[in-house]
C-alpha cells in the first residue's frame, strides 16, 4: 500500500481538527477490517490515516444512560455480542454481530465502522434499524444525534460531514416488550458475506418492523402497523401479501457474484416469514 | 505387524514438529541474503495485443533496479511446457489470459517493486476473448493459438488442442438392444486448487550455474525445464524444493520459475517472487468440462453401452490439458462391465488461465457425468441405485477397459462397506435423501523413482527421496519403511528430500504414485543393504549366503537370529563406516498404448451421503458422509485418514460452492478468498467417516496402493443424487449452490 | 518516502523497540522485520486466518492491522507457544492426532485454538468449530484439527 501520515489523536476534538485540515484526504481507522483492505488494494489512497483507538471517549464501552444503551464507537463485535444487556434487550443485534466474519474479525471490527463503511450488506444495519438506533456524531459545531435510518444513505455513503465522526451508537431500551430476530442468506454455512440480511421485530402493540439489506443501495426499514404480520393467529396466506408489499422496494444487483436477483427476490419473503415466526415466538416467551 | 513406528502404525509425522512450532521453512520463509523482490505487471484484460511497454517512470522509483521486459529475454522468447512447449516465459506480443505476465519489476524492497509495477505503462489493444466451449468450438471461431505454434495436423486450424477416441465394441450396433437409453449433458465448473500457500520461487546465480528454490511438486522436471530454457547442463541447475504448503496438483510444473531465473542471471543477484493469492488463482486452475453421456441398460439394470463426448476447457496454453482430458476420459465408463463403449474426448483452448492438474486429474469431472447418468438410468428402470452398481461392477482381476490393467481390488467389498455404513435401504425422514456413487482413477502409467539409503555406523538411517511432501506425509512413510526393513526405531531415521544435487531422480509427485513407486525404491534400497550385509556375514562366518535370510529388521542364520542393527555393527567392525543401498522402481512406457502405459494401480472409492434440503431456500446440509477407499494397506493410518477426510471435504467444496466466475470479457471476477468459497470448519458434513479396505493387494511395499485422490472422485454425484432423492431437484451443472438447487426445485414444479 | 514511527511492542514475551513503516501491516513486520516467519501470508484480506496472532491475548488477523497499531501491546505468535524448546499440550495434541498435514495453516489454527482454551477450558465441539471457523485448511478437512483441540483440553475429554 502507499504510504501516508499516521495520526493518533487522543481527543475527539483533535480528530475533528485533523479532519477539518485534510478533508477527504483523511480516513478514519478504527478496527481496520475494511480500511486496511482498501489501502492494500489502493481503492483508497488517503494522505492521512487517523487512528481513533487512543481517544479515551471512544474506547470500547457499553453503558446505560437515560434509558439508552450507549455503545462507544470503538466497541467491537465480540464485546457487543458478549454483553449481558445487549443479549437481553437486543438479541437480534447479537445474532447479527456474530455473523460479521470470523472470530478474528469480530475481535477487531467495530459496530460504528460496520455502519459507517456503508456497505448495503452490513449485517448490523437491519437490527439497528429495527431497534431504532441513533448515531451520535461529533463535529466542529458540536454533537448531534441522527436516527440510523437517516444516517445510511447509499453504497459507501453515510450522512457524515467532512469533519465529523461517529462517537457512539445509542439503542433506546424498549419500555414495552419487543422481540426481534436476525437472519441472512449466504453461499455456505461458514463465514460469508450475505446476499440477504434481514431483521424482523414485533412489539406488544402488534407493530412489525422489518429491515433488510444487500438487495439494493442501502438497507431498508419498512413498518407494518396493520397488525396482521405480528398476529400469531393469522395464517401464512393472510401474511403473504403483506410481506410481499414490505419487500417491494428491493432492487438487487443483476451482476452480483453472490446470488442472482431472481433468487434474492424469492428469498426475501421466505427469510422474512422465518424471522417473523421467530420474533413472534420470542415475544410470547417474554410475556 | 504393527511395529512401534513401523509400517501400519500411526506414527507422528516427520516434519510435524516444524509444522507446529512455525520453524518449518516454506519457500516464502527462506532467508536469502541480498535478494531482489519481484512484482509482476499484468493487464486487466483476458486477451490483448501489447503495443508498447514504457518502464521509464518505474525505473525512476528509488529502489527499483530494473524492469524485465520481453525484449530482455533471448529472442525468439523461449517457450516451455510439460506436453507442448507453447508457453512463453513472458507474454509474447499478446496477452492470452487474464493474468499473463507482461513485465516484471525487480527492486530492493517489496514496496519499491509494488510502486514500480504500478508505474509501468502498457499500451494495449483489447481483443475479443474466447472463454466458453461454445465460443471456442463455433465454426469460424478465432484461433486462440496461432497455427505456427501448433503441432501440424488436422486440428491446427481449430481451437481443439487434442482429440482422442477410445472405446471398444460397437455402440451403434448394440444400441437397439438396450431397453432403456438415457442421455444428458453434465457440466463441471472450472475451479482452483487454492492451496493455502501461494506459489513462490527464488533464483540465485551460482558461479556458472543457478540455484532455484520453488514450491514445485516436480523438482526434477523443473530442473530439466530450466536447464533447457537457460541453455545450461542439468548438472549446473540445482533445485531446492521445500515442502509446499499444499499443492493439490497446482504446483506440479514450472510456470514463473524460468522468468525469475532469467531475472536472477540479469541481476547477478538472487531474485525472489512470491505470488499473492489472487495471482495464484490467475496462474493455475482446474479444467472445467462438459460431458454428454448416453447410457443404455437392460430393464434388469445390466449395462449395454455407454457413449461419451467429453469436452474439457483448457486454457491459453496446452500445459497438461491434453493429458488430463485423455487420461480422465479413458476411464469415462468406470469400473463396470460394459459390452460397448465409445468415448470422444477433446481438450479445447481458450483465453483463460492454463489449466493445471488438480487432485483427481479430470476423473471427478467424468465421474460426475457417468454416475449421475447411471442413476437416471436406474431410476428409469426402477432398479435400486446400489444394486445397479454392484450388478455391473467388475470383479477382482476382471478388465473394465479391455486389454488394460484389470481391477486390482475386491471393489464390491468397498461398495458394500459404504452402503452398510450409510444404512442403504433404511428409511429417511421427509426432506432428506441419500446418494451413492463410485469413482475409479488410474495411478501413474509410467514412472521412475530412485532412492538411496545410508545405514550409518551407529545404526541410524538416512533415506534420500525426491518426492515432494506437500502434506500427504511421504517423508513419514519412507521412514517407516526403512525402520521396518532395517529394524531401527523410527526416531533414528531421517529423510532427505528436495535437493536435486543430493537426492537421486524421482520423476514426479503426482497421480498418488509415491507410496508405490518411491516406496518400492526405498524398499529396494533397504533390500540392497540387506543383501550387502548378508554377503559380508556369509563371508565372515564362512557359510553359504543362501542359508541367511533377512526380513523386516531381523537376520536369520542357521543357528540364531540377530537384529539387523547388531549385524551392521559387526560387519563394519572397528573401522566403522556405513552401508549404502540403492533402489529403483520403474514402470515402463508402452508407446502403443493410448495413454502411453497401463495403470500401475487404481484408486477406487465409494462415497455415500445423506443430505437434508431446505426446499424453500435450496440450502443443502450433508448429514452423514461416508467415504471408503480400496487402499491395499494403510502404511500410516492416521495420515490416510487425514488425506481421505481432507479429500472428502475438498469434494464437498467442489460440489457445493466452488467455481471460477468469468465476466463478459473473460476476466476472472472472483480472484482471492472473499468470493471464491471453500469449506470452513462450519461447512463439514455433520458426520464424516472414512474407511480403508485393506487386502494388501497393491503393487507397493507390503501391498500398498496409492491414496489421496480417492475421496473426492465421486463426491459430486453422490451429493447430487442425495439432493434429488430428498426433493426431486435434478442438477447437472455444478456447483450445487443454494440458488441452483432452488432453481432446480422451481423448474421441477 | 515511507513514514516510519518508533513502536514498543512485546513479542512472545520479549520487549522490542524499533521503527516500523506506517504502511506495513503487522504481518509484514513480524515476518520481514523480526524474522518471525511462523505466521503465514495467504489471502491478505482477513478471510483465511493463516496470519492469526494474539494481540493482548485476543486472536486477530495480522494482515488487517498496521504494525503501528500494536504499539504498547503484547503480541504472541506461534513461536511463542511452548516453553524453552518444549511443545505445549496443544502442539503435542496436534502431533498425536495428525492434525498438521502440509502445515501452512497450522500456526494460525494453533493461535486460534490457544486463545479458545485460554478463555474456555472446556469447549464443546460447536465452540471449537466456531473458534476455528476463521482458519481455512485445504488439506485436513478439519476433523483431526478439531480432535486435537479437544484432546488438549485440561484433564482430557472429547
Amino acid at each position: 500500500m502507499q504510504s501516508f501520515r499516521y495520526a493518533r489523536p487522543t481527543t475527539v476534538e483533535e480528530a475533528i481538527a485533523l479532519l477539518e485540515e485534510h478533508g477527504d484526504q483523511a480516513k478514519l481507522l478504527a478496527g481496520g477490517t475494511d480500511l486496511v483492505i482498501e489501502l492494500r488494494n489502493r481503492w483508497r489512497q488517503p494522505k492521512v490515516v487517523i487512528d481513533l483507538k487512543r481517544i479515551e471517549e471512544l474506547r470500547p464501552s457499553i453503558r446505560e444512560e437515560d434509558g439508552r444503551l450507549v455503545i462507544t464507537a470503538g466497541t467491537v463485535m465480540a464485546e457487543i455480542s458478549a454483553d449481558e444487556r445487549v443479549r437481553r434487550h437486543f438479541p437480534a443485534l447479537v445474532e447479527a454481530a456474530d455473523t460479521v466474519g470470523s472470530i478474528q474479525i469480530r475481535n477487531r471490527a467495530t459496530l460504528a465502522g460496520n455502519i459507517c463503511n456503508g456497505s448495503p450488506a452490513a449485517d448490523t444495519a437491519p437490527p439497528l434499524l429495527v431497534y431504532g438506533a441513533l448515531m451520535v456524531i461529533a463535529g466542529a459545531s458540536g454533537r448531534r444525534r441522527v436516527p440510523i435510518d437517516e444516517f445510511i444513505v447509499g453504497p459507501g455513503k453515510v450522512a457524515l460531514g467532512a469533519a465529523e465522526l461517529v462517537t457512539a451508537i445509542e439503542l433506546p431500551i424498549p419500555e414495552q416488550p419487543v422481540a426481534a430476530a436476525y437472519t441472512r442468506m449466504t453461499r455456505r454455512h461458514g463465514t460469508d458475506l450475505a446476499s440477504i440480511t434481514l431483521c424482523c421485530g414485533v412489539d406488544a402493540t402488534g407493530t412489525t418492523r422489518l429491515a433488510y439489506g444487500s438487495v439494493g443501495p442501502r438497507a431498508l426499514l419498512v413498518i407494518d402497523e396493520t397488525g396482521v404480520l405480528a398476529n400469531p393467529a393469522a395464517t401464512d396466506e393472510e401474511k403473504a401479501p403483506v410481506l410481499k408489499r414490505m419487500f417491494s422496494a428491493a432492487s438487487p444487483s443483476p451482476t452480483s457474484m453472490r446470488a442472482g436477483p431472481e433468487y434474492r427476490v424469492a428469498m426475501l419473503p421466505v427469510l422474512g416469514a422465518r424471522a417473523l415466526r421467530t420474533a413472534i415466538e420470542r415475544l410470547s416467551s417474554t410475556k | 505387524m504393527k511395529a512401534q513406528g513401523g509400517v501400519g502404525a500411526g506414527a507422528h509425522r516427520l516434519g510435524g514438529i516444524g509444522r507446529v512450532t512455525g520453524a518449518q521453512l516454506y519457500v516464502a520463509d527462506i532467508p536469502v541474503a541480498d535478494a531482489l523482490h519481484v512484482k509482476l505487471v499484468t493487464l486487466d484484460c483476458a486477451h490483448a495485443r501489447i503495443l508498447s511497454i514504457d518502464s521509464a517512470a518505474a525505473e525512476q522509483v528509488p529502489g527499483v533496479v530494473f524492469v524485465m521486459k520481453p525484449e530482455d529475454l533471448p529472442q525468439p522468447i523461449p517457450r516451455f511446457g510439460p506436453q507442448y512447449q507453447d508457453r512463453p516465459v513472458m507474454a509474447d506480443g499478446e496477452v492470452k489470459y487474464h493474468g499473463e505476465v507482461v513485465a516484471a519489476v525487480a527492486a530492493e524492497t517489496k514496496d519499491a517493486a509494488e510502486e514500480g509495477a504500478r508505474l509501468v505503462k502498457v499500451e494495449y489493444e483489447a481483443l475479443p476473448a474466447i472463454f466458453t466451449l461454445e465460443a471456442a468450438l463455433a465454426p469460424g471461431a478465432e484461433l486462440v493459438q496461432d497455427p505456427s505454434i501448433r503441432r501440424p495436423g488436422p486440428l491446427t486450424g481449430t481451437n481443439v488442442l487434442s482429440e482422442y477416441h477410445f472405446g471398444w465394441g460397437d455402440v451403434d450396433a448394440v444400441a437397439d438392444e438396450a431397453d432403456i437409453i438415457v442421455e444428458h449433458t453434465y457440466d463441471w465448473a472450472s475451479q482452483t486448487q487454492f492451496a493455502i500457500e501461494p506459489h513462490g520461487c527464488i533464483a540465485a546465480p551460482d558461479s556458472d550455474g543457478i540455484i532455484v528454490w520453488s514450491s514445485i511438486q516436480h523438482p526434477y522436471q523443473l530442473q530439466k525445464t530450466l536447464a533447457k530454457v537457460l541453455g545450461m547442463p542439468m548438472s549446473k541447475v540445482r533445485v531446492f524444493a521445500p515442502d509446499p504448503g499444499g499443492a493439490f496438483g497446482g504446483k506440479q510444473h514450472p510456470k514463473l520459475e524460468p522468468l525469475v531465473a532469467f531475472m536472477a542471471l540479469r541481476a547477478d543477484r538472487p531474485v525472489r517472487l512470491i505470488l499473492t493469492l489472487e495471482e495464484a488463482f490467475q496462474a493455475v486452475r482446474s479444467a472445467g468440462a462438459r460431458m454428454t453421456v448416453r447410457t443404455g441398460i437392460n430393464s434388469d439394470g445390466t449395462l449395454v453401452f455407454q457413449d461419451f463426448v467429453d469436452d474439457f476447457l483448457v486454457g491459453a496454453y496446452g500445459d497438461t490439458g491434453d493429458r488430463i482430458s485423455a487420461k480422465a476420459s479413458f476411464l469415462s465408463a468406470g469400473p463396470y462391465r460394459t459390452p460397448a463403449v465409445r468415448i470422444t474426448s477433446r481438450a479445447v483452448l481458450s483465453h483463460t488461465t492454463p489449466c493445471h492438474p488438480m487432485r483427481g486429474f479430470g476423473i471427478p469431472q467424468v465421474t460426475w457425468a457417468r454416475e449421475s447418468n447411471l442413476d437416471e438410468a436406474a431410476l428409469a428402470a426402477g432398479v435400486d441405485r446400489l444394486e445397479i452398481r454392484l450388478k455391473n461392477l467388475v470383479k477382482y482381476g476382471e478388465e473394465h477397459v479391455p486389454g488394460d490393467t484389470p481391477a486390482d481390488g475386491d471393489w464390491a467389498q468397498t461398495v458394500r462397506k459404504a452402503a452398510s455404513e450409510i444404512g442403504w435401504g433404511t428409511p429417511l425422514p421427509k426432506g432428506q435423501g441419500r446418494g451413492i456413487a463410485i469413482g475409479v482413477k488410474s495411478g501413474p502409467t509410467t514412472g521412475l523413482s530412485y532412492s538411496t539409503v545410508r545405514f550409518l555406523g551407529d545404526g541410524s538411517v538416512l533415506v534420500f527421496s525426491g518426492t515432494s511432501d506437500m502434506g500427504q506425509g511421504a517423508r513419514t512413510i519412507y521412514a517407516q519403511i526403512a525402520a521396518e526393513e532395517l529394524g531401527v526405531p523410527l526416531a533414528h531415521v531421517s529423510v532427505v528430500m528436495g535437493d536435486t544435487s543430493v537426492v537421486p531422480y524421482d520423476q514426479q509427485t503426482s497421480a498418488s504414485r509415491s507410496s508405490v513407486l518411491m516406496g518400492n525404491a526405498v524398499l529396494n534400497a533397504c533390500r540392497d543393504i540387506q543383501r550387502k550385509l548378508r554377503a559380508r556375514v556369509a563371508e565372515m562366518e564362512g557359510i553359504d549366503e543362501k542359508s541367511i535370510t533377512l526380513d523386516r529388521g531381523v537376520m536369520r542364520l542357521p543357528d540364531r537370529e540377530e537384529p539387523i542393527p547388531a549385524v551392521l555393527k559387526k560387519v563394519l567392525g572397528p573401522m566403522g563406516g556405513e552401508v549404502v543401498g540403492n533402489g529403483e522402481a520403474r514402470k515402463d512406457a508402452l508407446p502403443e498404448h493410448p495413454l502411453g502405459g497401463t495403470a500401475l494401480f487404481f484408486e477406487f472409492n465409494c462415497t455415500a451421503v445423506d443430505v437434508a434440503v431446505d426446499t424453500e431456500t435450496g440450502e443443502t446440509t450433508i448429514l452423514r458422509h461416508v467415504t471408503v477407499g480400496d487402499v491395499g494397506l494403510a502404511l500410516n493410518p492416521v495420515q490416510v485418514t487425514g488425506q481421505d477426510e481432507g479429500a472428502a471435504v475438498m469434494g464437498v467444496g467442489l460440489s457445493l460452492m466452488e467455481h471460477l466466475i468469468w465476466d463478459g470479457e473473460g476476466r476472472t471476477r472472483n480472484l482471492g478468498a472473499i468470493d471464491y468459497r471453500i469449506p470452513t470448519s462450519k461447512d463439514l458434513p455433520l458426520e464424516l467417516v472414512s474407511f480403508s479396505v485393506e487386502n494388501a493387494d497393491g503393487p507397493g511395499p507390503y501391498g500398498v496402493k496409492g491414496i489421496s485422490e480417492g475421496s473426492l472422485l465421486c463426491t459430486a454425484p453422490a451429493v447430487a443424487a442425495a439432493v434429488r432423492d430428498a426433493c426431486g431437484a435434478v442438477i447437472r451443472d455444478l456447483p450445487l449452490s443454494p440458488e441452483r438447487v432452488w432453481r432446480a426445485i422451481q423448474e421441477q414444479s | 518516502m515511507n513514514d516510519t514511527l518508533p513502536i514498543e511492542v512485546t513479542v512472545n514475551g520479549r520487549l522490542r523497540s524499533f521503527d516500523v513503516a506506517v504502511n506495513h501491516t503487522l504481518l509484514e513486520v513480524l515476518r520481514d522485520d523480526l524474522g518471525l516467519t511462523g505466521t503465514k501470508e495467504c489471502c491478505v484480506v482477513g478471510e483465511c486466518g493463516a496470519c492469526t496472532v494474539l494481540v493482548d491475548g485476543t486472536p486477530m488477523n495480522s494482515c488487517l492491522m498496521l504494525a503501528v497499531e500494536v504499539d504498547g501491546s503484547e503480541v504472541m505468535t506461534v513461536e511463542g507457544l511452548g516453553l524453552e524448546g518444549k511443545l505445549d499440550r496443544l502442539q503435542e495434541a496436534f502431533l498425536d492426532e495428525g492434525a498438521a498435514q502440509c502445515g501452512f495453516c497450522i500456526p494460525g489454527q494453533l493461535m486460534s485454538a490457544h486463545a479458545l482454551l485460554a478463555q474456555n477450558p472446556h469447549p464443546t465441539v460447536e465452540d471449537v468449530n466456531e473458534a476455528l471457523a476463521g482458519n481455512l485448511c485445504r488439506c485436513a478437512g478439519y476433523q483431526q484439527i478439531r480432535a486435537a483441540v479437544l484432546a488438549a483440553v485440561q484433564g482430557g475429554g472429547r
